[in-house]
């Protein structure tokens, strides 16, 4: 390369080096671990942990699947994400995509549900009976969210569109799981449509707003 | 001196430590590493350009480079994210009909025709041809359309779309 202005970069780029710390996706994972537990926290304070837990009780296990499959995802969105900081072309991101085709067990499993009691379902999807958990979960997950955006921020995302999306689905799901401890519902319709629109507009909500910022 | 990804992790990992003149070599190998790889990839007067974008690029994300990884898969990284962002704003342009940004020199457009033949032929044939009479030819929107005999928005719409799809097909390579 005989280009001088390429030359007169490197050496721009030399003088000013300073000594950095390779981004470790350890450090990573304690902020959202972090942002997960506090998201909890928050809620559990603001709004009460739901009274059959409270009481040592177990959860139903359709529902308590729920809540793992939704786990599930969470944490390999929160993986995948993490993991888009550090480039490297042949790196396999999509490991929140088998979680997520299984967590799309909930809606089918809420539509068969639904389809064999129409009363049941229509009275699941008022929005007095759901909206606020959808919220709650939403706001649940921003600590997850935040974590992931600014890791995100400072490492190098090689699709942000993507990395938007993962972030959100990401913070969605650790939200739905945070609202399962304080909603008391066990209707499977109530947890796929509210808890999963949570996940799927914090999904929407990343990828239209977090993708431009994430541009580097 | 030949390039070789063993010295090129050591050097990153000395530059990642602060040492400037294992930074300059870094740099300057990445830097011949980097002009084959867009050679590729991108028309000749685009190549200096790109080499540069990604030398501050790779600058700014030093310490995204995990120190237990091969390095040449996080500087192609890097590299291809900027290509694919030279190719974003390429089609900004065409957005905006800002059509008379296309190769000038006519030995210029044979390369970058060689570089992007075989992602061109991935495409529908309205948006190769479009893209190539357009955006590496330098035809203009309305000579475009005449010779393609495709109306003058949907040649628009054909780079735009094209333009797309190939960043989407670079994205997954």
């Amino acid at each position: 390369m005989t280009n001088a202005s390429i030359d007169e970069l490197i050496d721009g780029l030399a003088d000013e080096l300073e000594p950095v710390r390779p981004r470790r996706v350890a450090r990573g994972s304690l902020w959202v671990a972090a942002g997960w537990v506090g998201g909890a926290a928050a809620l559990i304070w603001l709004t009460g942990m739901r009274h059959d837990l409270a009481g040592g009780t177990m959860m139903p296990p359709l529902a308590l699947l729920s809540f793992w499959l939704i786990v599930a995802l969470g944490l390999a969105a929160a993986w995948s994400a993490l993991r888009m900081g550090l480039p490297g072309v042949g790196r396999d991101y999509s490991g929140w995509r088998w979680a997520g085709l299984a967590a799309l067990a909930l809606p089918l499993t809420a539509l068969v549900i639904g389809f064999g009691d129409t009363h049941a379902a229509m009275e699941a999807a008022r929005p007095e009976n759901g909206l606020r958990c959808m919220i709650e979960g939403a706001l649940s997950g921003l600590g997850v969210g935040a974590a992931l955006f600014f890791w995100l921020k400072g490492g190098a995302p090689t699709s942000p569109p993507r990395a938007g999306w993962v972030i959100g689905l990401a913070a969605g799901a650790a939200g739905a799981t945070i609202v399962a401890l304080h909603c008391s519902s066990n209707d499977m319709i109530h947890i796929a449509l509210w808890h999963g629109l949570a996940v799927a507009l914090s999904g929407i909500a990343g990828r239209l707003f977090l993708a431009p910022l994430l541009r580097w | 001196m030949s390039i070789d990804e063993p010295s090129l992790a050591r050097l990153m990992a000395a530059s990642q430590r602060g040492d400037r003149a294992a930074y300059r070599a870094l740099l300057n190998d990445s830097g011949k590493w980097l002009a084959r790889y867009f050679a590729r990839r991108s028309a000749p007067h685009q190549i200096d350009d790109l080499v540069q974008e990604t030398l501050v690029s790779m600058h700014r994300k030093l310490a995204t480079w995990d120190p237990s990884r091969a390095f040449l898969p996080w500087l192609a990284a890097i590299a291809r994210y900027r290509w694919i962002d030279m190719l974003r704003r390429q089609r900004d342009e065409a957005e905006l009909g800002d059509n008379d940004a296309a190769v000038g020199a006519e030995d210029e457009a044979v390369h970058a025709k060689l570089s992007i033949d075989h992602l061109l032929a991935l495409l529908p044939p309205g948006q190769a041809q479009a893209i190539t009479l357009v955006k590496i030819e330098g035809a203009s929107v309305a000579e475009a359309a005449q010779i393609s005999g495709q109306s003058e928005s949907l040649v628009k719409v054909n780079i735009h779309r094209g333009l797309k799809k190939l960043a989407q097909l670079i994205e997954s390579e």
